[in-house]
């Protein structure tokens, strides 16, 4: 089954999950950082036009500075996100998920030199396009990894049926598909719906209508329903 | 469709995400999908090298064009590939006018120019719809991803051009110093083999990341129909359905084995009754499986099973760590601003002297802060790598028990020959003799700082005292004389005596060791 997971394996068995994030995102990331540089560098550029050859000097020290600290600063204090990253809902962490530590993260920003050669960035679309998981070469020095920062899901409104207690053997996926359903209730069309529920007619011995509607009963209690009626 | 023959994990995923899987799947069945697209596109360009040979750019231009012919056939393939099915680069080519067939004219004008080209190419290739149906499909399913489609659209397209950019520069990168070109009238006469030779570079670099392109939009069109057509519950719901069924199946076929085992019992019994008085036949009420569901289904539905609970507490929010910049800062840099000020009013000539002069002493209190704080960080490294010579005496955990005897000195008691020759007498002699050996056990290790392990058996431990008895190290460790060695052979031949072999010693030669121990030790306290 081809995906795009990346999951570790902690020393207590427990299994930690994110999805790497691709060369597109990232590329357009980076992108949206670049604009906020050069909006930095330009109001820089105009307050220190006063100050002629000084100015310059500052300016190329504080272009400096953005260039190689930019990202660093953000990566370790504000979560692994720069603000281009913090838009596409990506995220810095070490390859074991925990967050980035200063060395990996200006060790990958460092190495931003070799991602460049030989010009534009072609190193790291080629290594992030072609790796496994999507690391560009400072990544695979340090050690780090991108990945999509999980959104948190906004409540959901239940359709309004009595709880019904699930028939007996169903694993945790299947369980989750029956959440799912009436999670999505919204967003399939009814018809669909139907199909699906109906796809369980030897598990509910219901049709059309009523093989929906026991689906649903079931997902509202899977979800913490109150059980009446029964 | 067969979607349990879905070669990709069928889960909903952001539009990004589902790019991201196209690329893993590009990546996957590359070779194919790059031929694929590179014959068809290389033969236009041979026609175009005879036609406008004398118009590089504009061949260029005319392959460009006609990019939504040769995206059909990796498209092609990745649509077969994504259901574990193997198409052959020549088995596609063969279908190169088919595919085409439907709605070339409309992609390769007005829709030429579409920023979501390989999110609605499978509309039309897939699904074989074009007219209103084709307008009413995108319309669903432009009503999420289509940004992201644009977006990937965009990126495609300055990839192509920024890699093209470093193949150039790879290029040139390679070329020796010693190799003299001169570069200015090659350019500006724009000679015709130049161009044609960069013609053919971004003919590769096209067909390189045409599939990338493709099939990060086809993973998108799979994506938005995984979230419309649930597809992912559908798979789990099958899977959950042939579960059962296999399961009814096992059980029936139990049941069917079941009956035939009773009634064979049944006449067991009835024979067997008839020859035997008459007993109580209706003696065992053990209960069937459909009783033990019935009670498991009571059981989950009773209370046990529906316990809410609700708790609360107090828990650390996430701090705020976005104002962090210490007021002291903020009213030096203001103060040194109004200085500034100052100071331009008075003098205006060298304020750039001062400023130049400011950064240069805050670089200089940077630089002492940092060698500073890098001298307080590291000052035992740097004070030991100073005296290197002089080590440090390493401070060893004391064991508190060896072969499970306490051998801490303050566990013994004051006199320890009396208390030994004390409970010796009174019959006691396992905890008699235990008691001399650990004493000898705690003053060798307190006195003479042998460093038994837990490791090590009771013989090991004397054979080390008996190898520094051998070989005394004078600066190291404090000598042993052979009168301890000897006592500490013998008492430790008379414990292990004792201990393991339950072979209690005489009397006499417990009261010989603790006069020895006496001369050992009995002056040290």
């Amino acid at each position: 089954m081809l995906d795009t997971t990346y999951s570790v394996e902690t020393p207590e068995g427990v299994d930690l999950r994110a999805q790497a994030a691709g060369p597109v995102p990232r590329i357009l990331a980076y992108g949206v950082d670049i604009f906020y540089r050069s909006l930095i560098l330009i109001a820089l550029a105009i307050a220190l036009a006063f100050a002629e050859n000084a100015g310059l000097g500052i300016w190329l020290l504080c272009s400096f500075l953005l260039e190689w600290f930019y990202p660093v600063y953000f990566e370790v204090m504000h979560g692994g996100q720069t603000p281009g990253k913090k838009a596409f809902g990506l995220v810095v962490v070490n390859d074991n998920l925990t967050p980035i530590s200063w060395s990996a993260s200006l060790l990958r920003n460092l190495l931003r030199f070799a991602d460049f050669l030989p010009f534009a960035y072609a190193a790291g679309v080629v290594s992030m396009t072609l790796g496994r998981h999507f690391q560009r070469l400072g990544d695979l020095a340090a050690g780090t990894l991108v990945v999509y920062r999980r959104e948190s899901k906004a409540p959901q409104t239940l359709p309004d049926v009595t709880p019904l207690p699930p028939p007996r053997g169903l694993q945790l996926q299947d369980q989750q598909a029956l959440i799912s359903l009436i999670e999505r209730s919204g967003e399939l069309s009814e018809a669909r719906q139907r199909e699906l529920a109906e796809l369980l007619e030897p598990l509910t011995g219901k049709k059309e209508r009523a093989a929906l509607d026991y689906l649903r009963a079931v997902g509202t209690w899977l979800l913490g329903g109150q059980t009446g009626g029964k | 469709m067969e979607l349990e023959r879905l070669a990709i994990r069928a889960r909903l995923r952001s539009p990004w995400e589902s790019i991201d899987l196209g690329i893993a799947l590009a990546r996957q069945h590359w070779w194919p999908l790059f031929i694929v697209w590179l014959l068809p596109a290389s033969v236009v360009f041979a026609c175009s090298f005879w036609l406008l040979h004398d118009s590089p750019s504009w061949a260029l231009l005319l392959v460009w064009w006609l990019k939504p012919v040769y995206d059909r056939l990796p498209l092609f393939i990745a649509s077969r590939a994504l259901f574990g099915e193997q198409v052959s680069v020549s088995g596609a080519l063969k279908q190169f006018f088919s595919l085409n067939r439907r709605d070339w004219f409309a992609w390769l004008t007005w829709r030429r120019l579409s920023a979501t080209r390989s999110y609605d190419m499978p509309v039309t290739l897939l699904e074989q719809t074009s007219g209103s149906a084709r307008a009413a499909r995108i319309g669903v399913l432009h009503r999420k991803h289509s940004n992201a489609a644009t977006w990937l659209t965009l990126t495609g397209f300055h990839l192509e051009f920024f890699l093209f950019l470093a193949l150039l520069a790879f290029m040139y990168l390679l070329i020796p110093e010693q190799v003299q070109i001169d570069w200015l009238p090659m350019l500006t006469n724009s000679a015709l083999w130049l161009e044609w030779a960069s013609n053919v570079l971004y003919l590769l670099v096209m067909a390189a990341v045409a599939p990338f392109y493709v099939v990060s939009g086809f993973c998108l069109y799979i994506g938005r129909r995984i979230e419309l057509e649930a597809w992912d519950i559908e798979i789990q719901f099958r899977s959950l359905r042939d579960r059962h069924l296999r399961a009814q199946k096992d059980r029936q076929k139990r049941a069917a084995h079941a009956t035939t085992a009773a009634s064979l019992l049944l006449l067991c019994v009835l024979s067997i009754s008839t020859l035997l008085p008459a007993e109580d036949a209706s003696a065992e009420a053990a209960l069937t499986p459909e009783q033990s569901r019935e009670t498991i289904d009571q059981v989950l539905a009773g209370e046990d099973f529906h316990q809410q609970e609700e708790v609360s507490g107090w828990r650390l929010k996430e701090l705020d760590m976005d104002s962090e910049i210490p007021e002291w800062l903020i009213d030096f840099v203001q103060w040194l601003e109004n200085r500034q000020l100052a100071s331009d009013k008075e003098r205006e000539v060298d304020w750039a002297a001062h400023i130049g002069l400011l950064a240069e002493l805050l670089l200089w209190a940077a630089f002492i802060g940092l060698v500073a704080y890098l001298l307080l960080r590291h000052r035992e490294q740097i004070l030991q790598s100073l005296r290197w010579q002089r080590k440090k005496p390493e401070t060893r955990l004391r064991p508190e028990t060896l072969f499970g005897l306490d051998v801490r000195q303050s566990s013994l008691p004051d006199d320890v020959c009396a208390e030994v020759l004390r409970l010796w007498r009174s019959g006691d002699k396992r905890g008699g003799l235990g008691l001399l050996y650990r004493a000898t056990l705690a003053h060798l290790i307190e006195s003479y700082q042998f460093e038994f392990g837990d490791h090590l058996t009771e013989s090991e431990c004397a054979q080390l005292v008996r190898q520094r008895q051998a070989h005394p190290q004078p600066e190291a460790q404090r000598p042993v004389s052979a009168a301890l060695c000897e006592l500490v052979q013998q008492l430790t031949v008379a414990w292990q005596q004792l201990a393991y072999a339950h072979r209690a010693p005489q009397l006499a030669q417990v009261e010989t060791l603790c006069n020895q121990w006496q001369e050992a030790f009995g002056n040290e306290d």
